[in-house]
């Protein structure tokens, strides 16, 4: 079992304090930062969550996937599918859809390690059965098909905190997205220090010596995948009540796979808290590129004129690269060790 | 001694975040201005895949301003936002324009990220006028705030059925076979589908006999083309995309592909870029699309002030209906007299301009927000040009069906 004790023991004293200082301003979050900021940041938090779940099977367990929205998108539709066809709210809505994006990745990953099928061909053939889930979706009129599935919102459901059903206010979606990827970063940090973990670290490095000694490399991948889709089934429950339309070129898109793993890349694949720090490097970075922008031209150093549409993309993905070029291990890695946040020895 | 040192950094770390937030955070409110200026927030994908599409929309918006200031219409300032065509940049974005004072939204061209905007508006109670979006479920889910003059996809496919058999009785020449080509993304199939499982409903003279999907991002038609070919479809009916429709139509030039005519029902066809690429191979071709409508006095300054700012590019649908939306925005704002959001609402509600640039009588809204039909047009590339064929209030020309044969171009 998780103790509280277990969370912070790993935490030098200055981490501690650095972590009680954002979890404070990230709580209060909606009090100084406006309904935008709380926007951005309910968008990091739910690639934080992704990111997490992507970062279980490539980090931990060494199985790179690039169609991770294919189990967002199946607990999307289900949750969504059931909430509008009968009712079912989307607290009890979580099950099937888990169970579901659960199946989908047991079916991927047992058709992928049955047959040996390893590294960039596992990843390609994640790529596929998101293509081929789009595709059947697209032909499927009552989840909408290509028109797109839309879950109706009352006047009444944009206020208030109703968690039964996940209407309400912005306020609401921000909190919880919050603690599912807490949560997130909690269950890995439990599942990395288990006798799971240890397996999956051991196939990640060698996976033949790994079997070699005994461990049983096609039940642990099977494993490492049907958790992490589960958890990006939850993050597609969350995401299909958040944004309520869902289409699927848009939920499928391997450009939605990409963005998960661009917060674990950058903040370091296989930590703990890699994901989420990345994402929240990656995505207000974007922001912070378009406000210098607009204060540039504010201050008619750029003709306020000048259309420079495109540009934050471009300097955003040059300092990806740099990032990716200079620091191969991920940001977080490198801050922990220049500020000293992690006790030695504990996952980072 | 190493937890001092991370304490130093962290108080540092602190106050370059803290200033760095209260930045951030301010930089909105220079934008504050007098309640006189109706404030409107402009978002649309200025990047991503989308880019050239929402450059093209902001073109008729861009030109809107100075030709309603001459008709008498209050003044607007525009606050731009950039989708990056993705969903939740359309959601963040729109939170951002309306925490910076935007009185109005308008956008977002694509359904998708149009819906995500609707979710803000509908939240904070500012009204959204759409420029461009035809997914019917927009307008149709009890949204208040959401006001739209674009037609809807099935009205898009309804008219194209209905125009075909107007230009076909007009011209005494009436297919009996055709084959329906299509991208085989989203878009297309989905149009594609749609307009296969109703040609029999609309009761159509002639028997689809082939219908061939092809790779969104192939750049080989042949293939497609001899199967084209060899279905001898008397005339060919495309959804496509720019660079696909180029590629087709040198394709289908190259294997001498004869037809009674070639029918578009999407993008692509009449493109700027499309005219340029094909010259007089692009003649002929009838898209089956959204329009604009040439007789209208608005659409006449539109289009002249069009051709002094832009005089290498034709006007096309994506600057006309950006055109309607700041019209429409501007029109309620002079009715209402006021910023506020209720009044504009209601100005929105009571909308009834005739003197717009879109095809169709005017803009009206239901109850529902939706301006109930917003015919689609009949549109001819001819020497480089478009030639409005249909419907018959706003031709401009008369068809050349059947198309000429491509050796005596």
């Amino acid at each position: 079992m998780i103790r509280p004790g277990d969370l912070v023991r790993p935490l030098s004293p200055a981490g501690v304090w650095l972590g009680a200082l954002v979890l404070l301003v990230l709580l209060l979050l909606p009090y100084w930062g406006g309904s935008y900021v709380m926007t951005v940041a309910t968008t990091v938090f739910y690639l934080a969550l992704v990111g997490q779940s992507w970062n279980l099977m490539l980090g931990f367990a060494g199985l790179l996937s690039i169609g991770h929205a294919l189990f967002v998108g199946i607990g999307a539709y289900t949750s969504a599918y059931l909430f509008t066809a009968i009712g079912l709210p989307p607290v009890i809505g979580v099950l099937p859809a888990i169970a579901l994006a659960v199946l989908m990745g047991l079916l991927m990953g047992y058709l992928g390690f049955r047959f040996a099928i390893g590294g960039v061909y596992f990843a390609l053939l994640t790529i596929a059965f998101a293509e081929l889930v789009r595709i059947v979706i697209d032909h499927v009129s009552w989840l909408g098909a290509t028109e797109g599935f839309f879950l109706q919102v009352s006047e009444a459901d944009r206020h208030g905190i109703d968690l039964v059903n996940l209407r309400g206010a912005p306020e609401m979606y921000y909190y919880l997205i919050m603690a599912l990827a807490l949560g997130a970063l909690v269950l890995c940090r439990y599942l990395l220090r288990s006798r799971l973990g240890y397996y999956w670290q051991a196939i990640r490095d060698d996976e033949s010596a790994a079997e070699a000694l005994g461990v049983d490399v096609l039940r642990y991948k099977m494993y490492a995948v049907a958790i992490s889709s589960g958890m990006a089934g939850v993050a597609g429950v969350f995401y299909a009540f958040y944004q309520n339309s869902l289409f699927p070129e848009i939920v499928f898109n391997i450009e939605r796979s990409i963005e998960a793993t661009l917060g674990s890349i950058v903040g370091g694949v296989g930590t703990l808290f890699g994901p989420i720090f990345g994402t929240f490097i990656l995505t207000p970075l974007g922001e912070i590129v378009t406000e210098a922008i607009d204060l540039l031209k504010h201050w008619h150093v750029i003709d306020p004129e000048t259309k420079l549409d495109g540009l934050k993309l471009l300097v955003w993905s040059f300092i990806v690269v740099l990032i990716v070029l200079f620091k191969p291990n991920g940001l977080w890695p490198w801050v922990c060790e220049k500020l000293r946040l992690i006790r030695p020895g504990e996952e980072r | 001694m190493n937890t001092r040192r991370a304490s130093a950094v962290n108080r540092r770390t602190l106050l370059a975040g803290v200033g760095a937030s209260a930045v951030a955070a301010a930089v909105p409110l220079r934008r504050g201005l007098a309640a006189s200026t109706l404030k409107v927030g402009v978002l649309l994908p200025r990047s991503g895949p989308q880019a050239q599409l929402g450059i093209e929309c902001q073109i008729g918006a861009d030109l809107a301003l100075p030709i309603l200031k001459t008709e008498g219409y209050p003044d607007l300032e525009f606050m731009l936002g950039d989708t990056e065509t993705k969903v939740d940049v359309a959601r963040a974005q729109c939170e951002k324009l309306i925490d910076a004072g935007a009185h109005a939204i308008i956008g977002c061209f694509d359904s998708g990220q149009t819906m995500a905007a609707a979710q803000v508006c509908e939240q904070k109670n500012v009204p959204l006028v759409v420029n461009i979006a035809a997914v019917p479920k927009l307008t149709e889910l009890g949204y208040k705030w959401v006001f739209r003059n674009f037609p809807t996809g099935p009205m898009i496919v309804g008219d194209a059925f209905k125009n075909q058999k107007r230009l076909f009785g007009a011209t005494g020449a009436t297919p009996k076979t055709v084959a329906l080509l299509h991208v085989n993304d989203t878009f297309g199939s989905s149009l594609a589908g749609a307009l296969f499982a109703l040609t029999p409903k609309f009761k159509m003279p002639y028997k689809i006999v082939e219908k061939i999907p092809y790779d969104p991002y192939g750049r080989d038609f042949s293939a497609e083309v001899r199967k084209v070919k060899a279905a001898k479809p008397d005339a060919l009916w495309t959804v496509s995309r720019l660079n696909d429709a180029i590629a087709i139509t040198k394709e289908l030039v190259r294997q001498r592909v004869e037809l009674m005519g070639i029918l578009s029902t999407g993008p692509g066809w009449y493109d700027n870029a499309y005219l340029k690429a094909t010259g007089k191979f692009g003649d002929d071709v009838v898209n089956l699309i959204p329009w604009y409508d040439e007789n209208k006095p608005m659409t006449q300054k539109l289009k002249a002030a069009f051709a002094k700012a832009h005089p290498d590019l034709l006007m096309t649908t994506n600057q006309s209906f950006s055109f309607d939306a700041v019209l429409i925005a501007a029109d309620a704002f002079k009715r209402a007299e006021s910023t506020k959001n209720t009044a504009l609402q209601t100005a929105l509600r009571q909308t009834d301009i005739t003197n717009n640039v879109t095809l169709g009588k005017g803009i009206r809204f239901n109850e529902k927000g939706q301006v109930p039909y917003v015919p689609c047009g009949a549109v001819q590339n001819r020497g480089g040009k478009h030639v409005v064929l249909l419907p018959q209030e706003a031709a401009t020309g008369k068809p050349i069906w059947p198309m000429r044969p491509w050796r005596e171009r």
